[in-house]
């Protein structure tokens, strides 16, 4: 059983009061995402994440198309319990507590007494809230309310995650830690599917992921298909270049850009075309040492930027 | 059941820590402990003046918590969208509406419960100021219990007006719906004019039209019986019985409605 | 699911209408007690409560005085009081003293007898007075009082002195000094009042003021019918010895064609020899005649 199902899921929106015309959110999404895997799901911003979310949340009903959490269809109440959602930019309740917070949704669940509050008080230990636990909710920053959110998504120690936009509004230090959150959720056998326009996130967390731009999917599958590889082309680095040598390396097509690192020590970029032993050859001749040399692959910034411009511009439907 | 009880207790957390709640509990308490004093401006009058200004201060600030918080139940959620966090959890959508409105009945009783009790207790100390001999003049005790009938009216027809506040705030901006539910209680209120309205107008249609909206427009004077506790007049008790099975059928009416319309919405 | 709620739905409202249709039968909103209650009385100190909304306030004292006149001439107490009428009208025209509609409607309404009224041609002066007081040139306010006195009072003197002083004001209508001198003429006979409402039904500017003015034309009508049937039913009494016992004896008699109605459509009543209108008529009651001059 896949944790989460879609089969050409379809949302359109009506916009314009006057005379509305339909916009298309998400265009026919089919995918699914295993139990266990750690899932990207990327796209420029306007793509239709936050929409394939929110159906998948029942939050909006889609227009045609079916999904399904856990092989059950989306909005059943019993799947709820199994499942923790986190939402983008995430907004509760002013006036509560944090605690009291987790406490409300611990309630919902079903959670009563000494096991709701151990429950509650473990978990704000592990997203790193202490005794701001008992300022209310209008005195949080954003990034302590993005920890409270994370806390509410797994009070439950749900089978599959949703998160949209996890690391947003954290430092470096809290991307790490909810980085190793993460893993660890996967570790522990849950699901997580997670949207994002972080790249190198998705990079180093996901197992396999999914383009989407302009509402439709523009790309689905490991990581390791999808960027297939290849190599583009060489990174060297070297000290002790000089000017003149470097003129001439790209006059001869033999650089095709070098980057200044400070004190005559270089990164260039080598073209496939230029064989790296010999332009080093040439360089140590000059005077220069080599420092390292690097294969350059595609990375998923690449894939991505190109994908998405092959989107459609238009979400319009066609006139009949 | 349970959820909807959680639900409710939320909502008058909220309620309880909502600074605009506070001023207008404590200016209606205010308002009853003075009465005393404006009771004193009208001579003979006393006792009734108290009464009725306390039992309208009661009825008045009743219906700003109602209008109020009520139009602000379900757009706030939305509009903050602390209801994306809510609806993901195992919660149904009818659980929420009913929860809302089960936490605003609460508020709502626990404050008109406080300025009851602060109403009572100028009436008891106008009892003490007052030989044997006034007090046989008048009308009924100070301290009539019979009072709490119309506040207990008085009570449901809020309950009605909050329904109605909840039902305007599934869809529409919190000005729109204030807007709506304080027209619909003014037109309410005007319910026996519109019976009349019938034969003073010229068309047929329009006798039709005032007809028809006697019928569906919410009887709000039915619920007064002020008048009627003040001047220790019997209300009788099929009369009561009716009444409250109007409201309480328009509120589950009006509830049903909200459960509707909220069921289908799409949460951009 | 859809379909079990629409059930409901419409269940639920059937519940709401029938539940109200129970409360009307059963007579609708309790009966307010008799007495309402006016908690300021004296005009002075509304005055001085009023701050700068007096011409708000007047407005809305205006609503209530109709409201109170409308309701109990409705209502279908026994003993209806119209005690708050005359209050009410003086705290309107205090805070706004060109409220000019105000002491017009007093004219009329105050004056009026029960059960149509609470029959105080005094107060309706003394407001009309007060009008006067504040507008000395308004010929309507005069004319008004003469009215008063001539109908309700019957006081031909006082009603020729008034119409008298109102022809001198400035805009008063031509005909004022004529009906002041038929008046002193010969006051209280119907011809002159017909004259006096056929001016006023013409030139009046309120709705309800040209309305009452035509309604007591017709009355006036009424009551030239009623003294010919009259005649013709003594006449039948004369001939027949006896009094006719219907309508059909007199027609077959050859006094009437038909039966006779009133200006509203009404037939009018036989009764032990006497004409009369029928109780159920608008135009009751019918306004009482001096004994004539001649």
């Amino acid at each position: 059983m896949d944790a989460i199902r879609t089969e050409a899921l379809t949302k359109h929106y009506r916009v314009g009061f006057w005379r509305p015309r339909p916009y298309v959110a998400l265009d026919s999404l089919t995918l699914d995402v295993g139990q266990g895997e750690i899932f990207g799901f990327l796209g420029p911003n306007g793509a239709g994440k936050t929409t394939t979310l929110k159906l998948l949340m029942q939050l909006v009903y889609p227009t045609s198309g079916r999904a399904e959490i856990l092989g059950k269809p989306v909005g059943d109440v019993a799947v709820r319990r199994r499942i923790g959602f986190l939402p983008e930019n995430p907004y509760f309740y002013d006036y509560l507590t944090a605690e009291e917070l987790l406490q409300y949704f611990a309630g919902l669940f079903g959670y009563g007494g000494a096991d709701r509050r151990t429950r509650v008080g473990t978990l704000l230990d592990d997203v790193g809230i202490g005794a701001e636990r008992r300022l209310q909710l209008r005195k949080f920053s954003k990034g302590m309310l993005q920890r409270v959110g994370i806390a509410q998504a797994i009070l439950n120690d749900p089978e599959v995650v949703f998160f949209d936009e996890p690391m947003s509004g954290l430092d470096p230090l809290g991307r790490r830690e909810i980085r190793e959150l993460i893993l660890r959720l996967r570790d522990r056998g849950c699901t997580v599917f997670f949207s994002s326009h972080v790249l190198s996130d998705a990079e180093t967390l996901c197992s396999r992921v999914a383009i989407l731009a302009g509402g439709r999917l523009a790309a689905l599958g490991q990581l390791s298909d999808l960027l297939a590889f290849q190599v583009r082309g060489w990174e060297l680095v070297a000290t002790g270049v000089t000017a003149p040598a470097l003129d001439q390396a790209k006059a001869l097509g033999h650089v095709v850009q070098a980057t200044p690192l400070g004190d005559r020590r270089y990164a260039l970029e080598l073209p496939l075309t230029a064989p790296p032993d010999r332009v080093l050859a040439e360089l140590a001749a000059r005077g220069a040492t080599l420092v390292s040399l690097n294969p350059l692959r595609e990375t998923l910034e690449d894939y991505f930027v190109r994908q998405v411009a092959a989107a459609p511009r238009d979400r319009g439907l066609e006139p009949r | 059941m349970r959820t909807i009880a959680h639900v409710a207790v939320n909502v008058f957390k909220e309620s309880v820590r909502d600074k605009v709640l506070y001023s207008l509990v404590a200016f209606a308490t205010l308002l009853i402990a003075v009465s005393y004093l404006i009771g004193q401006l009208t001579a003979g009058q006393d006792v009734k003046i108290i009464k009725d200004l306390g039992l309208a201060a009661i009825a008045t600030f009743g219906l700003l918590i109602a209008v109020f918080i009520g139009i602000g139940l379900v757009w706030k959620e939305v509009e903050r969208r602390s209801i994306y966090g809510l609806l993901s959890k195992p919660i149904r959508r009818h659980e929420f509406i009913l929860g809302k409105y089960a936490g605003l009945a609460l508020t709502l009783f626990v404050n008109m419960a406080m300025m009851t009790v602060a109403f009572y207790v100028v009436l008891a100390y106008m009892n003490t100021q007052f030989p044997a001999e006034a007090r046989s003049v008048w009308p009924a005790s100070a301290t009539d219990p019979r009072m709490l009938l119309a506040i207990a009216l008085i009570f449901l027809e809020l309950l009605l007006v909050t329904a109605i506040a909840l039902f305007f705030s599934t869809f529409s901006s919190p000005f729109l719906s204030a807007a709506l539910t304080f027209g619909l209680w003014v037109v309410g209120h005007f319910n026996a004019d519109l019976r009349n309205f019938e034969s003073v107008v010229e068309t047929r249609t329009a006798a039709h039209l005032a007809r028809a909206l006697y019928y569906v427009l919410p009887n709000f004077a039915a619920f007064d019986v002020k008048a009627q506790v003040v001047h220790a007049l019997p209300v009788p008790s099929a009369y009561v019985a009716t009444t409250a099975a109007y409201g309480i059928a328009y509120i589950a009416l009006l509830l049903t409605g909200a459960v509707v319309i909220f069921a289908r919405r799409d949460f951009k | 699911m859809k379909w079990r709620m629409a059930l409901l739905c419409v269940f639920l409202f059937g519940a709401v209408v029938g539940l109200q249709a129970l409360h009307e039968q059963r007579g609708g909103p309790l009966v307010r007690p008799v007495s309402n209650l006016l908690y300021v009385r004296s005009p002075e100190v509304m005055s001085r409560m009023a701050l700068s909304y007096d011409a708000l306030l007047a407005d809305l004292y205006w609503i209530r005085a109709v409201q109170h006149y409308g309701g109990t001439r409705l209502s279908v107490e026994p003993d209806r009081q119209y005690d708050l009428l005359y209050p009410l009208l003086d705290l309107t025209t205090s805070l706004d003293p060109r409220f000019n509609v105000a002491y017009l409607f007093g004219s009329i309404f105050l004056s009026e007898m029960p059960p149509g009224g609470p029959g105080r041609p005094d107060l309706a002066i003394a407001l009309l007075e007060k009008g006067l007081r504040a507008q000395p040139a308004r010929w309507e306010f005069a004319q008004a009082i003469g009215f008063v006195q001539y109908w309700w009072r019957q006081d031909y003197q006082q009603a020729a002195l008034w119409f008298r002083r109102a022809s001198e004001l400035p805009q008063a209508p031509d005909w004022m000094a004529p009906l002041a001198a038929t008046t002193l003429a010969q006051g209280g006979n119907r011809q002159s009042s017909r004259l006096l409402w056929l001016h006023i039904a013409r030139t009046a500017e309120v709705d309800w003021y040209r309305n009452e003015a035509r309604r007591r034309l017709q009355q006036l009508d009424a009551m030239d019918q009623l003294d010919l049937l009259q005649r013709a039913v003594d006449a039948f009494r004369g001939r027949q010895g006896m009094a006719p016992s219907s309508w059909a004896d007199l027609r077959e008699a050859g006094y009437l064609r038909g039966t006779p109605a009133d200006p509203t459509g009404t037939p009018y009543r036989l009764q032990s020899g006497a004409v009369m209108l029928d109780p159920r008529s608008r135009l009751n009651p019918l306004p009482v005649e001096p004994p004539r001059l001649r």
